[in-house]
């Protein structure tokens, strides 16, 4: 052994000889080289030596500043949020505790295991904790990850007494919003949801940071300021490893604002339930006459407020956005429908002020009228005979208003609608209203690019054609029409409040328009056929009679298509989408308006029918006292 | 074998031995503040401590032959830390999601950290061996860069950018010095800038591309990548002129500073001694560097000349590499401060290298004849 390694030794070391013959001349310039290197050596360290002048002299104060921030750690303490109440002080979202799971990384030597045992507590899947943890891969490790929220009490119970088994797991308390009266008024309140990065970008207060919970939209959205409070924080010394060394100072945080809202829950819960009846897709909008104060906004379907909480699942929402009935739309004021015969009342003021017609004026009515060799129909095929402006209003004679429309022209009739709100936003604190549509000549030419036809002032006179309306903007029209020609700004917001009872903001009406005297005068003569639509022998609107309180109203259909497939069908059998919207409009009590109701059902066929239950379901709640005294008064007196 | 020629002692190089032995009492008074408190039954400066001794009989296991025997060792040493870095991929232990150990049961082995070392000493031997006047040829080339590729790629896998980065700046360093062709240096560099580019979209790992990024953005994620960077930062800059004091550092001792004791050692001497302190380390540090160089000049053949120079181009490059990284001009890319940084593996390479160093200029008067006589 001891002989081969030798003799391989020797032999390399013979053969090392002949390579590396003494060469002084090369060896010679390696060291020239090798004194080269020596100024690289020193050029770095000179680089480093002024990049330590710069951190530790230069800037020295300022890192000695942040060093001592550094130590400290501000951790917020999130504000309870605002709770939001109906007109009557009935608490429809308050908050309530809700317990989330919590893994501090750092806490724990084996997380796997961990979440082993853990997914059997929680029942909860084990690749879906690591996938909340892998969200959250690139935090620091003393940063808690979020693995389950909202906790029943029994997980609670569990984990709190066995805490000792779950080393790194923590319970958090986190306010959540419970809705006392589910998902009633929902497009209105909205909901909660995490804030996104665009938001947070363009959030100009340095208030919110990531995972803060944000209005998403209706009041909670429109109102988050108020709502949201201001956040306290506790400052105490800590270590990088989150351990906290002493507490230096606290601020309490200071609780959101409460929003009462103009809502009247009960009103707005008897007309969502009866919207509820036969499924109706559509609108309800209450608005007190004298005031503008909105006491009902309904949409229907529902929005299920539940599924949007901590973020709507991808299913959730392609289901809401396939859904026909258009659950996501607000229908009471971002969707548009063709206003029907309720346009009527607009075709009337057009005609009585600009003297067309006057309160005796009268025309026959065949059941159609010819116009440019084309007739145009009266719905009462048999026609109505020589009407005047009261029976062409409760009867809803379609060739009374073709002659009106006709004489005062288009733009005429687009003045006296925009006089009315309609074809304008209200300017309601809504989220993304529609301002609906009221042609005119110049709108047709700049719009279509062609010249308006005549005949089109015909279809228009009645409420079809081009035009388009919100159920909030007829609401306001009717309001008007029944006070006397005020057009008040509709308004959700009766006060808010601060923690310490300070009212803040309180409802005050806003009147955004007024009719002049003459035309005031008017209106009384449309309420007086509005008056009949319901109280009339053969007003369209019988059904929605209630003892005791005299109505006013106006039905209206929306044509949906006029497809001449359809026209031999019964109505039942026409297909759902291609059926005509159901509208009714009315206010109570007739002689001292208290309320104007606005009922839209998306394919409810005819106003009277379709509509109308509704309205009268709401009047039946909110007029209930007066019906049960009108009740026993009968009873008496029988 | 172990036989001293009187010679020996008498050029030995006693300069040098003191700024290494100074540098190793900086470290170690570092290293007890900067983990102090240490809990268990083995705290860090105990284990420095056995690390230092082992490093001492390294030292003069090293200086005990002539280093002329390297040559013959050369080859085994490769082989050997080679199937080393294969079995790291197999049976290493793993932290913080890189597979870099071999348990040897009284110690972590980290196999890169003497690969550095076997890769001086397989240049050193392969350019010593090949003369030339006018420069290497690519063709020449070829081999010493298999030689280098096979560690490279080993260390890449584990990953650990930041080690395997530093074969090819030892390969350049050692390659530059024995000189080239001009068109090699084109076709290197050309080549080079190539893979670095395909490197950055087919072989870098997401965080590892986020570190260099990070670089360039250092406020941007402040919570993340850049905090480590921030706080070093932090660290340093409010040490001021006379630092807070040995031992009185907030930044390291409440935890702020990540990697304190290893990687971000230097940071927490910076901020308890402040500039002065700092300057006064970095004055010693490259000092030693220097008269590391002069090591090499002195040497009387190739071999140890490239030798020297590979050892003090090693340290070198890490050092430099460490400093830029803490005072936030590169990426954490996890390469230590040498003797600085706690770490059994790197420290006991550094001193072996140093032991090498130390070896070539005790040899620097010795003649051919007198290798005959050391060897019995």
């Amino acid at each position: 052994m001891w002989d081969l390694k030798k003799m391989i030794k020797s032999s390399f070391l013979k053969e090392l000889g002949e390579i590396s013959e003494y060469d002084q001349a090369g060896l010679d310039s390696l060291r020239r080289r090798i004194l080269s290197v020596g100024l690289i050596v020193l050029f770095f360290m000179a680089i480093i030596l002024l990049r330590l002048w710069f951190l530790q002299i230069h800037k020295g104060e300022e890192y000695k500043n942040r060093a001592e921030n550094n130590r400290v750690r501000i951790r917020e303490v999130a504000p309870p949020r605002g709770d939001i109440l109906d007109r009557h002080g009935k608490e429809l979202v308050t908050n309530h505790p809700s317990f989330n799971v919590v893994l501090v990384r750092e806490d724990s030597n084996d997380v796997d295991e961990l979440l082993k045992r853990l997914s059997v507590i929680l029942k909860e899947d084990v690749s879906v904790l690591w996938e909340r943890i892998r969200d959250a891969e690139s935090k620091q490790r003393h940063i808690p990850i979020r693995l389950k929220e909202n906790l029943s009490w029994d997980t609670l119970a569990y984990l709190e007494t066995h805490n000792k088994d779950f080393p790194g797991i923590r319970i958090e308390v986190f306010p959540s919003r419970l809705y006392h009266y589910g998902d009633m008024a929902a497009h209105i309140i909205g909901y909660l949801g995490e804030i996104s990065k665009s938001e947070l970008e363009i959030s100009s207060d340095d208030f919110y940071r990531g995972g803060d919970l944000v209005g998403k939209m209706g009041l909670e959205k429109l109102r988050e300021k108020e709502l949201r409070g201001e956040k306290g924080s506790d400052s105490s010394e800590v270590n990088a490893r989150g351990f906290e060394q002493q507490l230096l100072s606290h601020t309490e945080p200071i609780p959101g604002k409460e929003v009462r809202l103009t809502l009247d829950i009960n009103l707005q819960q008897a007309a969502e339930e009866a919207m509820d009846k036969d499924e109706r897709s559509g609108a309800v909008v209450v608005m007190e006459v004298k005031t503008g104060r909105l006491l009902v906004l309904a949409s229907t379907p529902r929005l299920h407020l539940a599924d949007f909480e901590g973020g709507i699942s991808t299913k959730n929402w392609n289901a809401l956005l396939d859904n026909p009935k258009h659950p996501l739309i607000n229908k009471a004021f971002q969707a548009m429908y063709p206003p029907g015969s309720t346009y009527k009342m607009v075709t009337a003021l057009a005609g009585l002020a600009r003297g067309v017609i006057t309160r005796d004026t009268t025309f026959f009515c065949p059941g159609h009228y010819n116009f440019a060799n084309r007739d145009y129909n009266c719905w009462k095929k048999g026609g109505h005979g020589t009407v005047d402006l009261h029976r062409a209003i409760s009867e809803s004679c379609d060739v009374y208003f073709y002659q009106v429309g006709m004489r005062v022209g288009v733009d005429v009739l687009a003045e006296y609608a925009n006089k009315l709100g309609l074809g304008i936003k209200t300017q309601a604190e809504i989220e993304h209203e529609k301002a609906g549509l009221i042609p005119t000549k110049e709108w047709k030419r700049k719009a279509k690019g062609v010249k308006w036809q005549d005949g089109e002032t015909l279809s228009l006179a009645i409420g079809q054609g081009f035009n388009l309306v919100t159920p909030l903007q007829l609401c306001q029209m009717t309001a008007t029409i029944a006070n006397g020609g005020k057009r008040h700004l509709p308004q959700l917001i009766e006060s808010v409040t601060d923690a310490d009872g300070n009212v803040l903001e309180s409802f005050k009406p806003k009147l955004v328009g007024e009719l002049q005297a003459e035309e005031k005068k008017y209106l009384a003569w449309i309420r007086a056929g509005m008056v009949d639509v319901v109280q009339g022998a053969r007003g369209t609107a019988r059904t929605v009679r209630i003892p005791g309180i005299t109505i006013a109203g106006k039905t209206g259909t929306a044509q949906v298509v006029r497809l001449e497939q359809y026209k031999h069908l019964r109505e039942e059998d026409i297909p759902y989408k291609y059926r005509d919207h159901a509208w009714f409009t009315c206010y109570a009590p007739a002689d001292d308006p208290e309320i104007a109701v606005t009922v839209l059902v998306e394919h409810g066929l005819h106003g009277g029918s379709g509509a109308g239950p509704v309205a009268k379901a709401v009047m039946q709640k909110y007029f209930a006292d007066r019906i049960a005294v009108e009740a026993i008064k009968q009873a008496v007196m029988q | 074998m172990l036989r001293m020629d009187r010679r020996f002692l008498a050029s030995f190089d006693w300069v040098l031995l003191f700024l290494l032995v100074l540098v190793c009492v900086m470290a170690y008074m570092n290293l007890y503040s900067a983990t102090y408190p240490s809990p268990g039954r083995m705290p860090p400066y105990l284990k420095q401590g056995y690390l230092l001794l082992m490093g001492v009989a390294g030292i003069l296991f090293v200086i005990s032959f002539d280093y002329k025997e390297l040559h013959l060792w050369n080859y085994p040493i490769y082989v050997l830390t080679i199937i080393l870095l294969a079995l790291v991929i197999f049976v290493g232990n793993s932290a913080g999601g890189a597979q870099r150990w071999i348990n040897l049961g009284f110690f972590q082995l980290q196999p890169s950290e003497p690969a550095k070392l076997m890769m001086v000493i397989t240049l050193a031997s392969y350019y010593s061996r090949k003369e030339t006047v006018a420069g290497y040829s690519l063709k020449e080339l070829i081999l010493p860069i298999i030689l280098m590729a096979i560690p490279f790629v080993l260390i890449l896998i584990q990953p650990d950018l930041g080690t395997a980065l530093m074969f090819v700046i030892i390969f350049i360093s050692m390659t530059v010095l024995a000189k080239l062709r001009w068109s090699t240096y084109i076709i290197l560099a050309v080549s080079g800038i190539v893979m670095t580019v395909l490197g950055w979209f087919y072989v870098l790992k997401p965080y590892q591309k986020q570190r260099v990024e990070t670089l360039f953005n250092p406020a941007h994620n402040a919570m993340e990548e850049g905090y480590q960077i921030l706080q070093s930062k932090i660290a340093i800059g409010s040490g001021g002129l006379f630092g807070k004091g040995y031992m009185e550092g907030t930044q390291g001792h409440l935890h702020f500073l990540p990697e304190r004791h290893t990687d971000f050692a230097f940071s927490v001497w910076c901020e308890e001694w402040g500039f002065t302190g700092s300057l006064f380390f970095l004055l010693v540090y490259f000092f030693m560097l220097i008269w590391g160089l002069n090591a090499a000049m002195s040497a009387k053949d190739r071999f140890g000349l490239f030798l020297a120079f590979g050892v003090v181009a090693l340290i070198f490059w890490q050092a430099v590499i460490n400093l830029l990284m803490i005072l936030g001009f590169l990426p954490v890319v996890g390469v230590p401060l040498p003797m600085f940084s706690y770490g059994g593996s790197s420290l006991l390479t550094t001193l072996l290298g140093m032991g090498i160093v130390l070896n070539v200029r005790m040899r620097r008067f010795q003649t051919e004849s007198s290798l005959e006589g050391c060897d019995d």
